[in-house]
C-alpha cells in the first residue's frame, strides 16, 4: 500500500459522506417506530450495507412520517 | 333546479352487477342521505358522479352539466371527501390547503383567507403540526376543509362519519349541519342515525337498485305509524290480552311485558286492541303509535 | 399551466422532505468519489497479493482512463440502482396511497402529474449526475494530470440519456401497477430482457442498455460514436412513448 496521505484528500471527502448517510439513516430509524416495511432491527442492518441500505431505508422502509 | 341528476345508471365488475339502473334527483339545498350496506355500490356511484369511473351505461348531470368519464368539467362544482382521505404526511394543514388552492385555480391570497375560516369551522385553527401525524378523526375535518375551499355548489362526501369514534362522528355531522343550506350534500353512510341528525332525503341502495327514496318527512308520512307497542303491567294481563288478540297478533313481537304489534290497517287495528282490553278490563301501562324510524324503513326495503 | 407548476413545487417539496434529494445526490457523491479512488488502488491491491511462488498479479499502471472506467461502472450499474429504487415509488406511491384524489377531484388534470412527475425526476437525477461526474472529473484531473478523454461528451450523455429510459419506465410501471413493487420489478423485468439481447453484439447497436453497458466503448474512442447512434434514437424514442403512455394509461385508470 502506497504512502496514505495521497489518498487522504479523498478518503476523507468519502468518510464523511458515507459515515454521513449511515447516521442520517440510523438517526431516522431510531426516531421513528412505524415503518412502511420491515422493523427496527432489520433497518439498523440493512443501513450498514454501503450507501445502498440507506437508500433503500428511506425508498422502502420510512414510514409517512 | 336540481345539483345533481342520475338517470338509468348502471355499472358492472365483471360479471358482478353492481349498480343496475338507478336513477334519484337531489335538489338544490337538500342533505341528502345515500344509504346502504357496505358493499352496497355507494362508492362505486359517487366516483362515477366524479368522474373517476367510467359508467356502464345511463347519465349523470350536475347543475345542468353532464358529467363524463376523465377530467370532468363537472368537478369545479363538485367537493369531493373520500371515505379515507389521504394527504402528503409531510405537510402542515395551511400548505396542503395552498396546494389545493393553486391546483383548482385560486390566488394565494384567497386561498389563505378561506383557509383560515375552513380551518377554524373544522376546528384545526391550532394544529399546526405535521398531517403525518394527525389523528383519523383530524384528517376527516381537513378532508372536510379541503372539500369546501373551491366552494362547491356539491359536496359529496363518502362514509364520512364511518371511520370515527363518537366524539369524532359528531363533529364531523355538526361541520355537516352548518353548511346545510349554503351547499348541497350528498353523503353516504350506513349509519341511520347519522342520516336522522341531519338530512332532509334519502335515497336507499339495495342489490344494486334504489329501494326507497324521497324526503325524510314524506317516507316517515308513507309508512307512518304501522306498529302500535303496548307495555303491561303484569305478565297475566299480556297473557289475557293474547289470548283475546287473534287477529292483530300476526306480525307481532314479544319481549318481556311489551308488546309490539306490526298492522296494516292501524285506524281498524287501534279500535280493535282497545276493545280487547276493555273486554279484558286490562290497563296498559303503556299504548304508543311507533314513529318508523329510518331503520324500520331501511330493514323492511333491504330485505 | 398554475397546477402544473403548483403541483411541480409539491414534488420538490416531497424530495426534499422524504430525504430524496439528498440522500441521491449524497449517493451520487460517494459514486463520483469512490471512482478514481478505486481505479488508483485496484493495481496496487491486487499488486500485493501473492499468488504463490512469489507470483504476482501485474496491472496496467492506473490512468484517467481506468478511473472513467471505474465511474461508468459504478454509475452505470449502482447508479441506475439507486435511480430505480430512489424512483420506484413516485408514481406508484400516489396511486396506492390514493393521495391524487383530492387534486384530481378539485380539475387538475391527469397529465400534468406525469409530466411534472418527469420533470422533477429528471432533475434530481441530472442535478445528482452532473454531481458525480463534477467530484470524478475532479479527483481523476488531481490524480492524473492531462488526461485526455475523447468522444467524452457522448459518453457523458448516453449515460443519462439511459437514466431518464429508467425513469419513464418507473412512471409508467407505476400507473400500470399502482404500486412500488410492481414498478420495481417491472423496471428490472425490462433490464434483464435488454441486457439478455446485448449477448447478441449485432443488437448492441441498437440497444437501450449499450448505453449504460457499453459506455466505455464510447469513451475510449474504440467505436465510432456513430455505431450508437441507434441506441440513442430508440432510447430516447422509447423514453417519450412510456411517458406517452402512461399518459394515456392514466386517463383510462380507475384511481
Amino acid at each position: 500500500m502506497g504512502d496514505l496521505k495521497e489518498y487522504l484528500p479523498i478518503l476523507i471527502p468519502l468518510g464523511i459522506v458515507s459515515v454521513g448517510l449511515l447516521i442520517a439513516s440510523l438517526a431516522h430509524i431510531f426516531t421513528h417506530k412505524k415503518y412502511r416495511v420491515g422493523n427496527r432491527a432489520l433497518w439498523v442492518i440493512v443501513s450498514f450495507i454501503n450507501f445502498i441500505g440507506p437508500v433503500l431505508y428511506f425508498a422502502i422502509g420510512k414510514g409517512d412520517e | 333546479m336540481n345539483t345533481l341528476s342520475v338517470k338509468n345508471l348502471s355499472k358492472s365488475f365483471g360479471v358482478n352487477k353492481v349498480i343496475d339502473g338507478i336513477s334519484f334527483d337531489v335538489p338544490e339545498g337538500s342533505v341528502f342521505g345515500f344509504i346502504g350496506a357496505n358493499g352496497a355500490g355507494k362508492t362505486t356511484t359517487m366516483k362515477m358522479i366524479l368522474g373517476l369511473l367510467p359508467a356502464d351505461g345511463g347519465e349523470i348531470f350536475v347543475r345542468g352539466e353532464r358529467v363524463c368519464f376523465g377530467a370532468t368539467e363537472t368537478n369545479r362544482h363538485i367537493g369531493y371527501l373520500p371515505d379515507v382521505p389521504e394527504f402528503y404526511g409531510y405537510m402542515k394543514p395551511k400548505e396542503y390547503l395552498l396546494l389545493c388552492g393553486e391546483v383548482a385555480g385560486l390566488a394565494a391570497s384567497e386561498t389563505a383567507r378561506r383557509s383560515i375560516r375552513l380551518l377554524e369551522m373544522v376546528g384545526l385553527s391550532n394544529a399546526n403540526k405535521k398531517i403525518g401525524a394527525f389523528s383519523r378523526g383530524m384528517k376527516q375535518r381537513l378532508g372536510v376543509a379541503q372539500a369546501l375551499l373551491n366552494e362547491p355548489k356539491l359536496l359529496i362526501c363518502d362514509e364520512p362519519t364511518s371511520a370515527l369514534d363518537p366524539m369524532g362522528r359528531k363533529e364531523v355531522l355538526d361541520i355537516l349541519k352548518q353548511i346545510k343550506g349554503k351547499t348541497t350534500v350528498v353523503f353516504s353512510t350506513h349509519i341511520l342515525s347519522d342520516v336522522e341528525r341531519v338530512c332532509d332525503r334519502v335515497a336507499v341502495l339495495s342489490g344494486g337498485r334504489i329501494a326507497l327514496c324521497g324526503t325524510l318527512s314524506e317516507l316517515r308520512a308513507r309508512h307512518k305509524a304501522d306498529s302500535v307497542l303496548i307495555e303491561f303491567a303484569s305478565q297475566a294481563n299480556k297473557a289475557r290480552f293474547t289470548a283475546d288478540a287473534g287477529a292483530l297478533l300476526k306480525n307481532a313481537v314479544s319481549a318481556d311485558l311489551e308488546l309490539t304489534l306490526h298492522v296494516a290497517d292501524i285506524a281498524n287495528a287501534h279500535r280493535e286492541i282497545l276493545r280487547v282490553l276493555y273486554a279484558n278490563e286490562i290497563m296498559p301501562l303503556k299504548l304508543e303509535i311507533l314513529e318508523p324510524t329510518m331503520e324500520s324503513l331501511y330493514l323492511e326495503v333491504a330485505k | 399551466m398554475k397546477a402544473f407548476i403548483a403541483f411541480t413545487k409539491k414534488e420538490f417539496t416531497e424530495s426534499l422532505r422524504t430525504y430524496r434529494l439528498i440522500v441521491l445526490a449524497a449517493v451520487f457523491l460517494l459514486l463520483g468519489l469512490m471512482s478514481p479512488l478505486t481505479a488508483k488502488l485496484l493495481p496496487e491491491i491486487m499488486g500485493s497479493i501473492d499468488l504463490g511462488d512469489g507470483v504476482f498479479i501485474t496491472m496496467p499502471e492506473a490512468s484517467a482512463m481506468s478511473s472513467w472506467e471505474q465511474f461508468f461502472g459504478y454509475i452505470g450499474q449502482m447508479g441506475m440502482l439507486a435511480l430505480i429504487i430512489t424512483f420506484g415509488g413516485l408514481m406508484a406511491n400516489e396511486l396506492s396511497r390514493g393521495t391524487l384524489i383530492n387534486l384530481l377531484t378539485k380539475g387538475m388534470k391527469r397529465q400534468t402529474v406525469i409530466l411534472s412527475k418527469f420533470l422533477t425526476a429528471s432533475v434530481l437525477w441530472a442535478g445528482s449526475y452532473a454531481l458525480s461526474l463534477a467530484v470524478c472529473y475532479a479527483y481523476t484531473a488531481f490524480f492524473w494530470p492531462g488526461g485526455v478523454l475523447s468522444n467524452a461528451f457522448l459518453a457523458f450523455f448516453s449515460l443519462w440519456l439511459f437514466g431518464e429510459f429508467l425513469i419513464a419506465l418507473l412512471i409508467f410501471g407505476g400507473v400500470l401497477f399502482g404500486n412500488f413493487y410492481g414498478s420495481l420489478l417491472g423496471c428490472f423485468g425490462v433490464i434483464i430482457i435488454l441486457s439478455t439481447l446485448n449477448l447478441f453484439p449485432a443488437l448492441s447497436k441498437f440497444n437501450p442498455s449499450s448505453l449504460a453497458a457499453q459506455t466505455l466503448n464510447l469513451l475510449s474512442a474504440q467505436k465510432e460514436a456513430a455505431d450508437y447512434l441507434p441506441a440513442f434514437i430508440i432510447c430516447a424514442a422509447a423514453a417519450a412513448l412510456l411517458v406517452a403512455a402512461a399518459i394515456a394509461v392514466f386517463n383510462k385508470r380507475r384511481v
